[in-house]
């Protein structure tokens, strides 16, 4: 008995000779086991693509652990499947849809939260209800809209297109930030002489940047992520963005797991590394979005 | 747009005195509309507009009328179609709001580590659909697949389903990824919330002799109902909308099996291989069908959770 509550919690062994402590300690390890059983689950499909990706292509299906770490298959896949295209587009398409959307949504924002106009609530929630426009619904017109302007096929087009939906949802975030700022600032500032370009440039905007950071953060992970557009919109193989990209590569794959798993973790690793360096940013970033949106 | 408005409705007098304010605020908002119009509501105006016409994408539309709506009524793989995305919906609203918030509450109650097992449940969270959706078609295979292999390995090998592949069991396993992936998301929103509810409110609870799970039911759930209440509406939009990790495992298949309203349209306007646009109208009503149900569904959802907040409310 005691032999076991020492591996349930080293701290409240001592309190654990309690009877009454007993049940708190089982308790504990209960939820210790659900929750480690949880992390198994969530943990073990990454793990397998990881291992997956470093054996021999007979061992896939023979053996849980490859005899060798096998890393051939990254050079391979690297070329065969054209990441460095591919990275670059996805890069270029998220970065101005990026730009474009905290440089539209962030004084659009400003004046939803510090000015008061008539029409504005109405004017506001136009701007919430195109969030709840869904993707399938302006496809199709986005089609021949991106086609009439020659824009269909072009990673500038499909930046284009994620344009409005990123623009409402990051004014909505801002807003909320801005709100939170004193208005003080501005009412001071004005006294000292500031136009209202001047306040909001020189007082708000350097106080905005943690609430750009989250937008920034979601905006990049949304386009970078985004597939049904990226997979219609773009139609030749050299301008396919990671995503659709890996996906094409399926067919021509098939079964052979590690180079698709190789395929599938080149994909993955500019996001893993923005989020290993800004894991708290990342999780508060995006639940906030969440919670607001 | 706001100063036309004004223009009409103050005398010139004071016109300009009027709209001197005015001037900021719509040189602010003005790009950020400009762009909204540009490439939301006007393909929105669009599809509407398709929806009522007969198009093939090369030759110019007909008016058709509601004629591609009452269609859809005498289609069946529509109402196929409509029943998974229902089901798809339903499973996935339930599963991934009280799965989290039970496991959100686990982590709340004190143990060490939380962070650290927080950090591995979000990692799912930041993989796209598509890698996901590919990675889970592998382990999914019903001959050598991962998932098959290890029920085999510990005697469960005569269960072993078809997942993907099997009619019956393609929507459960499309769940399945959908309640992996998201875990960690819900969850991290859900302690948040409940790193929130005072202290105080359990200690009262635990004097009053309240048990844990009674606690959780009596204390939490009434507490954090707003937050909850927004992870519901959250997976239901999502649920209806829901296309990229079934497109990318099965396509709708298999026999439409898994066709959900998203795949169903985006089979029908660009077809398997993304090359044929016949019936763009007809899909479009799909679409409109999409945005209708969803804003539908949460307005309900918000009414109905606002009342229950009350109701929890007065009980307390």
């Amino acid at each position: 008995m005691i032999g076991g509550q020492r591996v349930l919690s080293m701290r409240g062994f001592r309190k654990a000779i309690a009877p009454a402590n007993w049940a708190l300690t089982f308790t504990r390890t209960l939820i210790y086991v659900i929750l480690v059983t949880i992390a198994i689950v969530e943990a073990f499909p990454l793990l397998w693509m990881i291992i997956t990706s470093v054996k021999d292509s007979h061992e896939v299906f023979n053996t849980v652990l490859p005899a060798e770490i096998n890393w051939r298959n990254f050079p391979r896949v690297w070329f065969a499947m054209n990441f460095p295209v591919h990275l670059e587009n996805s890069l270029y398409v998220t970065s101005l849809t990026v730009a474009l959307v905290v440089a539209l949504a962030t004084p659009a924002a400003y004046a939803f939260a510090r000015y008061r106009f008539p029409g504005r609530e109405v004017a506001f929630y136009a701007f919430i209800g195109a969030m709840m426009i869904p993707p399938q619904a302006i496809l199709i017109p986005m089609f021949q809209f991106l086609r009439s302007l020659h824009l269909l096929n072009s990673l500038t087009g499909l930046a284009l297109s994620y344009v409005g939906g990123g623009v409402a949802f990051a004014i909505f975030l801002m807003r909320t930030f801005f709100l939170s700022l004193p208005g003080e600032l501005g009412d001071s500032a004005r006294i000292d002489g500031c136009n209202d370009f001047q306040v909001f440039w020189h007082i708000y905007l350097p106080l905005a940047r943690p609430g750009m950071a989250t937008v920034v953060i979601i905006q990049s992970l949304y386009t970078w992520n985004e597939f049904m557009f990226s997979n219609t919109l773009i139609t030749s193989p050299g301008k396919k963005t990671v995503q659709s990209a890996v996906f094409q590569a399926v067919g021509q794959y098939g079964t052979d797991y590690t180079a698709l798993c190789s395929g599938l973790i080149i994909a993955l690793v500019p996001v893993v590394l923005v989020y290993l360096v800004l894991q708290r940013q990342f999780i508060s970033g995006l639940t906030a979005g969440a919670l607001k949106g | 747009m706001v100063a036309s408005h004004m223009a009409t409705a103050v005398r010139p007098k004071s016109l300009s005195l009027r709209l001197r304010p005015l001037i900021a605020p719509a040189l602010f908002i003005a790009p950020a509309a400009l762009a909204l119009i540009l490439t939301m509501a006007a393909p929105m105006a669009d599809a509407v507009l398709l929806s009522l016409e007969r198009w093939d994408g090369m030759t110019p539309p007909t008016w058709v009328g509601f004629s591609n709506y009452l269609n859809l009524i005498h289609d069946a793989t529509f109402f196929r179609a409509l029943w998974h995305t229902a089901y798809f919906t339903v499973c996935t609203v339930i599963l991934q709001t009280v799965l989290p918030l039970l496991i959100a509450s686990l982590l709340n109650s004190g143990i060490r580590g939380s962070t650290a097992f927080r950090t591995l449940y979000f990692m799912p969270v930041i993989i796209s659909l598509t890698i996901s959706g590919l990675l889970w078609a592998m382990l999914f295979e019903p001959n050598f697949g991962a998932v098959n292999s290890l029920l085999r390995a510990i005697g469960l090998g005569d269960f072993a389903p078809l997942w993907l592949a099997g009619v019956d069991t393609v929507m459960p396993s499309v769940i399945i990824v959908s309640v992996w992936q998201s875990l960690g998301f819900y969850l991290v929103i859900f302690f948040a919330a409940l790193q929130g509810v005072p202290k105080e409110l359990y200690e009262a609870a635990e004097l009053d002799g309240a048990k844990a799970w009674s606690r959780f039911l009596h204390v939490s759930v009434p507490t954090i109902w707003p937050v909850i209440l927004i992870v519901i509406v959250l997976n239901t939009i999502n649920g209806i909308k829901v296309f990229d990790q079934i497109w990318v495992m099965t396509a709708g298949g298999p026999d439409y099996a898994s066709a959900t309203l998203g795949t169903y349209l985006y089979t029908i306007a660009f077809g398997a291989m993304g090359a044929s646009n016949s019936r763009l109208g007809y899909a479009t009503a799909i679409a409109i069908v999409i945005l209708l149900l969803s804003i539908v569904v949460s307005i309900i959802q918000i009414r109905l959770g606002r009342r229950a907040d009350l109701d929890s409310q007065i009980e307390m």
